[in-house]
């Protein structure tokens, strides 16, 4: 498998007041497309899936050329094998859940199945949905219910359009520690679609940043985030740290819960988890501040040590990447850069109010 | 005489519906999700026996299937025998003026499936015919089904169009209507008001179960 070249392509569709002309290369990973909505990034998934058609160029994946314009080719979506999942779900009204994910598993090829449907359904903690209906399941099961469907094909990649875009905070968590564990333990490559860089960041790998149909920066997301183009299109202000915990030991009662992120230990709002469960939380990078010194006789209840990794000076504001066994970002202004006098590697305190977590799962 | 009365009525108008029903469903898909070129001609086409007097769709039948007819010549080639003043023209005649309301319905059914749903089998590995059968067809059988009885009901009533190309005898290609039509002309009217009667009771039972079909299919979203 070619590494840096696992899908590749360079392609042309017209619509009336609307061009999409993108070119790009991703690795076997998880690639996000980003950009703000009406940008061509859901067309741009849809042609990669062979449901619209480009007017010229080409597609490869895995070294297989599913379109081109050139040689004429145009591989069929059911002969594809790349999963689908959409903004809102999709399920088949008329089939129970179980029926659902068996669907595409049962047109696999059974020598193509690689993936185990029982070990599926268990990691997606759908074991006590199957016989149910799909109509009455929570938004978040929904969602669940059609990435395994999704999965069960043993897709060669997964496409997935905002599927995090139509949910409650709460249920984003969980959807986003299920496609960490997707990504960790089937390893399919993956393209997300997403206007959200927080999502983004907690994801991918590489990202595809697109505006008007064309390609604003392209790279490994760690290094686009500090990018000036980037930057144009995105809101830094906004961008949420999503970090997955594990729950420490905490006392009956308590108004707040302990979780360790990376080699750190935060104090967040009071949930409801046992030791060793993953939580999931968001902490917006603006919401941060930094420290050269261990503050002292201070409300906020993290004060969390950590190296400075990249800097990222983009003229009204700053990213500084902090490393505390997970990257957290933190945006600050120039004028506290300067103040900071602050260095990649240099030692740095992370200020964080518990009520500035967000509890996601 | 009233029993096999009903009866040929119902079998010209089942007859006329189970011919409708391919045509209709292969129809609505060049037209709804294959969108081919010239569809809109075509939906034009559908609904043209809707919008012209029944006597004019009579009369193109009889044109064709006549023994000079270009269709009518071939059948009585092969065959041997004419079709036109036979039930099956009757039939046939019924299929013509029913078919835009069932393809109306049927079009309306496959057109409110979701297409994304369509599109989720097809990238799970399903291909179109597949995807016909386990997911829109399943979907909008409901909707199918009110169509099927609403041009059901059509055929049960055709009158116009039959009497040009079938004529109006009895026993062979006389139904409800045209019995009616007879009755009336006679000035028997307790016998045109008990065939009346049999008509109503006929239409209602099925508008009910179109009505019960829809609203079912309403419930379902």
């Amino acid at each position: 498998m070619a590494t840096e070249n696992f899908i590749e392509f360079n392609i042309r569709k017209r619509f009336t007041g609307f061009d999409l002309d993108c070119e790009a290369s991703f690795g076997p990973g998880v690639t996000a497309i980003f950009g703000p909505s009406g940008t061509g990034k859901t067309t741009l998934l849809n042609c990669l899936a062979g449901m619209t058609k480009p007017d010229e160029g080409s597609i490869t994946v895995d070294g297989r050329t599913v379109f081109s314009s050139e040689s004429k080719t145009d591989v069929r979506p059911e002969k594809r094998r790349f999963g689908y999942v959409f903004q809102d779900s999709v399920l088949f009204p008329h089939k129970s859940v179980r029926d659902n994910i068996q669907y595409g598993y049962n047109l696999t090829p059974v020598g193509s199945r690689e993936i185990d449907l029982d070990h599926l359904v268990d990691m997606l903690g759908l074991s006590p949905l199957m016989s149910r209906n799909v109509k009455n399941l929570s938004g978040g099961e929904k969602q669940r219910v059609a990435l395994a469907r999704a999965l069960a094909i043993s897709p060669k990649l997964l496409l997935m359009d905002e599927p995090l875009a139509s949910l409650d905070a709460r249920f984003k968590g969980a959807i986003i520690s299920y496609l960490k564990r997707v990504v960790r333990e089937l390893k399919i490559p993956m393209v997300y679609v997403s206007h959200s860089l927080s999502e983004v960041t907690a994801l991918s790998d590489d990202t595809l940043a697109i505006e008007g149909g064309r390609t604003v920066a392209f790279g490994p997301t760690r290094s686009l985030l500090g990018r000036p183009a980037l930057a144009a299109v995105a809101d830094y202000a906004a961008l949420e740290n999503i970090l997955e915990g594990e729950a420490l030991p905490s006392q009956d009662g308590a108004s707040t819960s302990r979780i360790r992120v990376g080699e750190a230990e935060l104090l967040i709002p009071a949930i409801d988890a046992a030791p060793g469960d993953a939580v999931m939380v968001s902490v917006r990078a603006g919401d941060i501040i930094l420290s050269l010194e261990a503050p002292q006789k201070i409300s906020a209840r993290n004060i969390v040590k950590a190296v400075v990794r990249e800097i990222h000076d983009l003229g009204s504001q700053v990213l500084v990447f902090a490393d505390v066994g997970e990257r957290i970002t933190v945006e600050i202004t120039p004028g506290a850069l300067a103040d900071l006098s602050l260095m990649v590697g240099s030692d740095v305190y992370l200020v964080i109010k518990t009520n500035s977590i967000t509890v996601m799962s | 005489m009233d029993i096999s009365l009903i009866l040929l009525t119902l079998q010209i108008a089942v007859v006329a519906t189970v011919i409708n029903l391919p045509l209709a469903i292969g129809l609505s898909w060049l037209i709804v999700k294959r969108r081919v070129r010239g569809s809109f001609l075509l939906d034009v086409l559908v609904s043209l026996p809707l919008a012209l007097p029944p006597v004019v769709s009579g009369y193109f039948l009889l044109l064709l299937l006549g023994r000079e007819g270009p269709v009518g010549s071939l059948i009585r080639d092969i065959l041997g025998v004419d079709i036109v003043f036979t039930w099956v023209a009757a039939a046939l005649a019924s299929a013509v003026v029913s078919f835009p309301l069932m393809a109306r319905g049927v079009m309306t059914a496959i057109e409110g499936v979701d297409e994304r749903l369509e599109r989720s089998a097809r990238s799970l590995g399903a291909g179109a015919l597949r995807v016909a059968f386990t997911i829109t067809l399943p979907l909008a059988y409901r909707g199918i089904m009110a169509g099927v009885l609403l041009g059901f009901v059509r055929a049960l009533s055709e009158f116009g169009a039959t009497i040009v190309v079938a004529g109006n005898i009895p026993g062979r290609t006389q139904t409800l209507p045209l019995a009616i039509f007879e009755k009336v002309q006679l000035g028997r009217d307790a016998d045109a008001l008990r065939l009346v009667g049999v008509s109503i009771a006929l239409a209602v039972a099925t508008i009910l179960v179109h009505n019960w079909l829809l609203s079912k299919s309403r419930t379902k979203d």
